[in-house]
C-alpha cells in the first residue's frame, strides 16, 4: 500500500463521512473534502493522531456559490493534504486554528481581508495584506468585486 | 547665470547625491540599482552618492509602480528634497506601471505622484542602463540647470 | 545610542507624520527585546486578482515578478501547476533547463544573501566580494536566458529558449570560477573570528520552535530541520540528480552562513550534473490556450525556502484562482521569536539571516521603550548604523577586515 492511500484509509476508517470525499491525485497529493462542522474533528486527529506538523499555506476561494478554503497540511513536507472545507456565502465564518499552527494568523487574515471571512479567535491586530485605509466592505477576491478604482481613497491617509 | 548658480551646478552635476526609494517594487532594479555601486559597474566614479536623507538629496532613483500606501511616504519625500531636485523612474514598473498596472493596489507610475525627470526603462533596468540615463540626467543638467 | 549602565532613549523620530506604517514593532526594556512583532504587507500588489483577468501565459510574466530574486522560482512553480492540471508532461530536457536555471538563480541569491548580510554587519567588503562574483553568474544567465532577470525562461509546455552545446563550456568554466571563490567565503566563515563571533548565538532558533513556527528554507536548516521540497517532494529534474540536503546544528545566523554557502557548493554539483546528463529532444510541447477545470498544488524550494502555488483553472483560457504562498510569509513569526529577548543591536542581521523577499533596508521600525514609556519610529538604517556601533564598543569591529579582506 502507497504512503498516500495509508492516510487515505486511516482518515475514512476514522471518519465514516469521509468515504468518497478523498481524492489521490497524484503521487504526494491529497485532497479531502471535509463537512464545515466536521472540520475542527478532522483537523485535531491529522494533527495529534497523524501528525501533520506543517501547515503550507490556506487558500481563500470564492466558488460563487459559497466561499471555501483549503488547508494545505502534511506530516513531514512530503505528501500533501489538502483539506478542503466550505463556508457559507451568508455569513462567512470559520474557527482559527492559530492554537495548532501560530502561522496560520497570517494565512487567516489573508482570509479576512481578501474574502471578508471572518475567523474566529484570532486576536486583535494590524491586518494583512491590505493597507491601512482600506475601506470596509470591499474584498478584492471576491468574484462579485467591482472594483475600487484608483480614485478610491484610503482613509487617514492623503493618498 | 550667475557665478554661484554655476558653481553649484557644477557641484552638483560632478557630484550628485542621491536617494534611491522603493515604491513596492519586485527588488529587482533596487539591486540592479545596488550593482551599479559595486566595483563591476561603479557609479560612484561619477561621483553618485547614495545618501540616507531626503534633505540632502538632488536626486532621487525610485523604482516600483507605487502601491497605494508608500503613495503619502513618496509625496512626502519628495517634498522634504530641496530645490532643484530630480526625480528618476527606475524601470519599466516606474515609468508605467509595468506588468502591475491594472493591479487594485498599485498607482501605476511614478508620474501618477510626483514629477519625473528622467525615465530609465527596462525589466529590471541593468547597471549598464542605470549609467547611461545617470550620465544623460548630469549633462542635461549642466545645459539647463532650471529643469525639473 | 546606548551608554553602559544608562539607558538612554534613542533620539526621537526622524520623520514626524510618515504616514506608512511600521514594519517592525518593538518593545525595549534596557538595550533588549522584550516583544517583537513583524508586519509585512507594504508589497501588496494586487497579484492574484489580477492572474484572474489575463491568460496563463500573461499570468507566467506577472507571476515571475512577484519577486526580483527568486523570479524563476515563481514562474516554474506556476507553470507546473498548469501543466498538472492541463495533464501536460513537458519533455525531459525542458525539466533539466528549468532545473538548471532555478539552480544558477539559487546562486546568484546566496551570493546576493551574503554580502548583503556582510553590509548589515558592517563587513561592507564583503558585500563588495560576493556581489562581484555574483556577476559571473548574472552574467551566465544573461547568457542563456536573455536577461539578468526575469528570465522569462518557462512556457507552459516546457521553456522557450533551448542550451546550445557550445554555450555550455562557458557555464562549466563560470562554475569552476564560483565554486574556487565559494570555498574562500566557506574558509572565511569558518576561521574569522571576528565573523563567527559576530553571527554565533544571534537570532536562536530552536528546532522544535522551528518546527512549530513553519519555518522554512535555509533557515529552517539551519536549526537542523531535514526539510527541502527538491528531496521531499521533487520536481522537475531534482529526482535524477545526486545532492545533499545541507543543515546545520547551531540554530543562529551563522548557521544559517553555513547552510547558504554550503548549498552554493551543492548547486555547482548539481548543474554540473544536469549539463553532463542533459538529455536530447524538444524543449516544450503545445500547451491548449484553455486548461480543463481542476486544480492543483505545486511545490518549489526557492532559496528562501519552500513556495507554494495553487491554481484552480475552469476550461477557459483565464486561471479561476492563483494562490501564491511565498517563503518569506512563513518566516516572519519565527523572526519575530528570534527577535525577543536580544538585543536591538541583532535585528538587522536577525532580520536579514532569514533572507526576507521585501526591501527590508527602507522599512520602519517602531520602538516603544518600557522603561521610560515612550515610542518612537525609526527608518532601517539607523537602527542598523547603531548596531554596528554597539558591537564595535564590545570589540567586534570589522574595519580592520575591511582592509584585509
Amino acid at each position: 500500500m502507497s504512503p498516500e492511500e495509508a492516510i487515505k484509509n486511516d482518515l475514512e476508517r476514522k471518519f465514516d463521512f469521509l468515504n468518497g470525499n478523498i481524492t489521490i491525485k497524484r503521487a504526494r497529493r491529497i485532497f479531502v473534502d471535509v463537512p464545515f462542522e466536521r472540520f475542527h474533528d478532522v483537523l485535531d486527529y491529522m494533527i495529534k493522531k497523524m501528525r501533520c506538523a506543517m501547515l503550507s499555506g490556506i487558500t481563500g476561494l470564492d466558488e460563487v456559490e459559497n466561499f471555501a478554503a483549503i488547508y494545505h497540511m502534511s506530516p513531514e513536507g512530503k505528501i500533501m493534504v489538502n483539506l478542503k472545507v466550505k463556508i457559507s456565502r451568508e455569513k462567512p465564518h470559520i474557527k482559527s486554528i492559530m492554537q495548532y499552527f501560530p502561522i496560520a494568523e497570517m494565512y487567516e487574515r489573508e482570509l479576512e481581508d481578501l474574502l471578508g471571512i471572518h475567523v474566529d479567535g484570532l486576536p486583535e491586530g494590524r491586518r494583512y495584506p491590505l493597507p491601512d485605509g482600506w475601506p470596509k466592505g470591499e474584498h478584492p477576491l471576491r468574484k462579485d468585486w467591482k472594483g475600487a478604482g484608483l480614485e478610491m481613497k484610503l482613509e487617514g491617509t492623503d493618498a | 547665470m550667475g557665478v554661484i548658480t554655476k558653481i553649484v551646478n557644477w557641484g552638483r552635476r560632478k557630484s550628485p547625491w542621491v536617494l534611491h526609494f522603493n515604491t513596492g517594487a519586485c527588488n529587482a532594479c533596487d539591486i540592479e540599482i545596488i550593482a551599479g555601486l559595486t566595483p563591476t559597474y561603479d557609479l560612484e566614479r561619477f561621483g553618485v552618492l547614495l545618501k540616507g536623507t531626503p534633505r540632502h538629496a538632488d536626486v532621487l532613483l525610485c523604482s516600483g509602480p507605487v502601491t497605494r500606501q508608500i503613495e503619502s511616504r513618496l509625496k512626502m519625500i519628495y517634498e522634504q528634497m530641496p530645490e532643484p531636485k530630480f526625480v528618476v523612474a527606475v524601470g519599466t514598473c516606474a515609468c508605467t506601471g509595468g506588468v502591475f498596472k491594472g493591479c487594485y493596489n498599485v498607482k501605476a507610475g511614478i508620474n501618477t505622484v510626483i514629477p519625473v525627470s528622467a525615465y530609465i526603462p527596462g525589466c529590471p533596468a541593468s547597471p549598464k542602463a542605470l549609467i547611461d540615463g545617470v550620465t544623460k540626467l548630469l549633462n542635461s543638467l549642466e545645459e539647463s540647470p532650471k529643469k525639473k | 545610542m546606548h551608554n553602559t549602565g544608562d539607558v538612554k532613549v534613542p533620539i526621537g523620530p526622524q520623520h514626524p507624520a510618515l504616514k506608512e506604517p511600521e514594519s517592525f514593532l518593538l518593545t525595549l526594556r534596557g538595550e533588549k527585546i522584550t516583544a517583537a512583532s513583524v508586519k509585512i504587507g507594504y508589497n501588496h500588489r494586487g497579484i492574484e486578482k489580477a492572474c484572474e483577468g489575463r491568460t496563463y501565459i500573461q499570468d507566467l510574466y506577472l507571476i515571475e515578478r512577484i519577486c526580483g530574486i527568486c523570479s524563476h522560482s515563481h514562474s516554474t512553480a506556476f507553470a507546473q501547476a498548469v501543466e498538472e492540471i492541463a495533464g501536460i508532461e513537458i519533455p525531459a530536457r525542458a525539466k533539466y533547463i528549468r532545473t538548471i536555471v532555478a539552480e544558477l538563480e539559487r546562486v546568484h541569491s546566496h551570493l546576493l544573501w551574503l554580502g548583503v548580510a556582510g553590509h548589515e554587519i558592517g563587513f561592507d567588503t564583503l558585500l563588495m566580494y560576493t556581489w562581484r562574483d555574483r556577476e559571473v553568474v548574472m552574467d551566465i544567465l544573461a547568457q542563456l536566458t536573455g536577461n539578468r532577470v526575469n528570465y522569462g525562461m518557462n512556457t507552459i509546455g516546457g521553456v522557450r529558449r533551448d542550451i546550445k552545446a557550445e554555450q555550455i563550456p562557458q557555464v562549466l568554466k563560470g562554475v569552476d570560477t564560483l565554486e574556487e571563490r565559494t570555498k574562500y567565503y566557506i574558509k572565511i566563515a569558518g576561521e574569522e573570528p571576528t565573523l563567527i563571533n559576530r553571527l554565533s548565538k544571534v537570532g536562536m532558533l530552536s528546532y522544535e520552535d522551528a518546527i512549530r513556527m513553519g519555518a522554512v528554507g535555509p533557515t529552517a536548516r539551519a536549526s537542523g530541520v531535514q526539510r527541502d521540497v527538491r528531496k521531499d517532494d521533487p520536481y522537475a529534474a531534482y529526482a535524477d540528480i545526486d545532492f545533499k540536503v545541507i543543515t546545520h546544528n547551531t540554530c543562529d545566523v551563522y548557521g544559517r552562513t553555513i547552510v547558504r554557502v554550503l548549498e552554493l557548493m551543492e548547486s555547482f554539483k548539481i548543474i554540473r550534473q544536469l549539463l553532463a546528463k542533459l538529455p536530447e529532444g524538444s524543449i516544450s510541447v503545445r500547451a491548449p490556450r484553455k486548461i480543463p477545470a481542476g486544480e492543483a498544488v505545486s511545490r518549489y524550494e526557492a532559496p528562501r525556502g519552500e513556495d507554494l502555488h495553487y491554481v484552480r483553472a475552469n476550461g477557459t483560457d483565464k486561471p479561476d484562482r492563483v494562490k501564491v504562498r511565498a517563503p518569506t510569509l512563513a518566516n516572519v513569526q519565527a523572526v519575530a521569536l528570534m527577535l525577543e529577548d536580544r538585543y536591538l543591536a541583532d535585528m538587522p542581521i536577525v532580520v536579514a539571516a532569514i533572507d526576507p523577499c521585501f526591501s527590508c533596508t527602507d522599512r520602519l521600525v517602531s520602538i516603544n521603550d518600557a522603561d521610560h514609556n515612550s515610542k518612537n519610529t525609526f527608518e532601517w538604517e539607523k537602527i542598523h548604523r547603531d548596531s554596528i556601533e554597539w558591537y564595535k564598543k564590545r570589540g567586534i569591529d570589522f574595519a580592520k577586515l575591511n582592509k584585509t579582506f
